[in-house]
């Protein structure tokens, strides 16, 4: 299981990246192996509000359904389309695949550092 | 909470990097590493192997075999000869489904009846009531007797390697045999719950199973869990009990009659006599409320067990079952390398709704189109079963 340093982790599994004021968002290696073969991104839309805590949106697998909580609050200024027609892009590269960017951030949930996001899957087995 | 129990297979699927889960007390391999898309795939192209060895396995004996069976099963049994296998259902007093089950007679004096794992426990002691009334006993070899499904394109050339060229059973649809593999005693039922074309249920003791996984294996097949079992059977138009039968989800009990299959489990013959719920049973015909049938999204999403579904402002039905399924696309008989997805699945609807009527599925608060199909997969060209998108 991969979790890069760079990055900063929910405890609902999603990552987050902050370049220049933008919140980068996706789920996490651990969140994408847990779920299975993804097979349906429900997005939100550009210029949507989006709210720390909340959910923005869903992914699907064979199994089950799994809500996207928001790490950051904002309004959402892109969401990453190619998902609509590769939803498997989360699964084969978990870091690259991008959901949402986020700008405006005005609030963010309690975030995670790698080390401490890797202890808690742990834990989560 | 009693302990989960253990197929003789476990050990494999746990050092295949299988992810089991509980499934009817049952610790079961819900997929392998490859992943449920991937293992789907490769049954309808080549051959998926699936441990089967948790359904109940029952031996019915005695004088009153045949008298027994016909009071608790909706088939005719007497029809049944040896080697040969019946779908059946195991009615309530109610009409509705106690189980669904398969009835083989691989020999004169005594029949094997298997059904859903989860449900062995409350079939035996459903039987225990009417049991008395007849000399005839059950005996409970699930764990003595293991089970392999093996099923799709490659499945018969690769178990008449094992078999050393011999056929494995006759040619029909629940043609029953008994072959050498290897020196292991192998019986075959020609059934399968993949809606493969070609495709066989195979049984062995318990201590020889694990050998033949691992040929099985070795010759090509691939393991194939419990999720890529439900998208496959679903593809089929399969009905799976706790979904399609037993209780809807307001909880009232969904009669036999709803599921499309009952027309070839439920026998009225004069030769079958009374059997439980058998009025009930001929009053439903074609009447019951509501009906299953398979549906299919035509928005973008996923329909789910339990959602309920729209014509128009009225409430007309339930999800029983769906998900998002693979398939291969095909150019004339022969699969491509392309595959697509889709939602499908089964519904509990209205009985006069037809194909004209546009339904919705309240997907999570959004109202998604659907509509009711005739069938998701062609199975009539064989070797391949493909997909009616």
């Amino acid at each position: 299981m991969n979790y890069p340093v760079d990055l900063k982790y929910t405890k609902s599994h999603e990552w987050v990246k902050f370049e220049d004021g933008v919140a980068v968002i996706g789920i996490s290696d651990f969140a994408q192996d847990a779920l299975g073969d993804v097979v349906f991104v429900n997005l939100p839309q550009v210029g949507d509000e989006v709210t720390a805590g909340e959910t923005f949106g869903d992914v699907e697998s064979v199994k089950a359904v799994s809500d996207l909580i928001c790490p950051v609050s904002g309004v959402v200024c892109a969401v990453n389309e190619e998902l609509d027609d590769s939803p498997e892009n989360l699964n084969e590269d978990p870091y690259g695949a991008w959901i949402i960017k986020v700008e405006n951030v005005t609030d963010e949930e309690e975030l995670l550092d790698a080390a401490a996001y890797e202890a808690f899957c742990a834990e989560e087995g | 909470m009693s302990e989960r129990k253990r197929t003789p297979l476990y050990a494999a699927h746990v050092a295949a990097g299988a992810t089991m889960v509980d499934f009817g007390g049952w610790e079961m391999p819900i997929q392998y590493p490859a992943g449920i898309l991937t293992e789907h795939l490769y049954d309808r192209r080549h051959c998926g192997i699936f441990d089967v060895s948790h359904m109940g396995r029952l031996i019915v004996e005695g004088p009153d075999r045949v008298a027994f069976l016909q009071k608790v099963l909706t088939s005719n049994v007497a029809a049944l000869k040896p080697g040969r296998a019946q779908y059946c259902m195991i009615p309530t007093e109610s009409g509705g489904a106690v189980d669904d089950a398969y009835l083989y007679m691989f020999e004169e004096d005594r029949y094997l009846l298997i059904v859903n794992a989860s449900n062995t426990d409350k079939d035996l002691r459903h039987f225990a009531k009417y049991l008395p009334e007849f000399d005839c006993k059950i005996t409970n070899v699930t764990d003595s007797y293991s089970s392999i499904a093996v099923q799709g394109p490659e499945a018969e050339a690769i178990l008449k390697t094992l078999s050393g060229g011999v056929d494995i059973t006759g040619p029909r649809k629940n043609d029953l045999g008994e072959v050498q593999m290897e020196g292991h005693t192998v019986r075959a039922s020609r059934t399968g719950y993949t809606g493969d074309p070609t495709g066989w249920e195979l049984f062995i003791d318990a201590k020889d199973v694990l050998w033949l996984w691992n040929r099985l294996i070795e010759l090509g097949a691939k393991p194939t869990g419990l999720g890529a079992r439900d998208t496959l059977r679903l593809e089929a138009g399969l009905p799976l009990y706790g979904h399609e039968l037993g209780t809807d989800p307001s909880s009232a009990e969904i009669p036999i009659f709803a599921v499309s299959l009952a027309r070839f489990a439920v026998s009225f013959m004069e030769e079958k006599g009374d059997f439980i719920a058998k009025d009930i049973l001929a009053s439903q015909k074609d009447a019951t409320e509501k009906r299953i049938v398979p549906i299919a999204l035509v928005e973008r999403g996923v329909m789910r067990a339990g959602m309920d579904i729209y014509c128009g402002d009225r409430h007309v039905g339930w999800v029983t079952s769906g998900t998002m399924v693979p398939y291969y696309v095909f150019e004339g008989d022969t699969p491509t390398d392309r595959t697509g997805k889709r939602s499908i699945g089964f519904a509990y609807l209205d009985r006069t709704l037809t194909e004209s009527d546009s339904i919705a599925i309240d997907v999570r608060g959004k109202h998604l189109k659907a509509k009711m199909v005739d069938k998701h997969m062609d199975q009539s060209k064989p070797p391949y079963g493909r997909a009616i998108v």
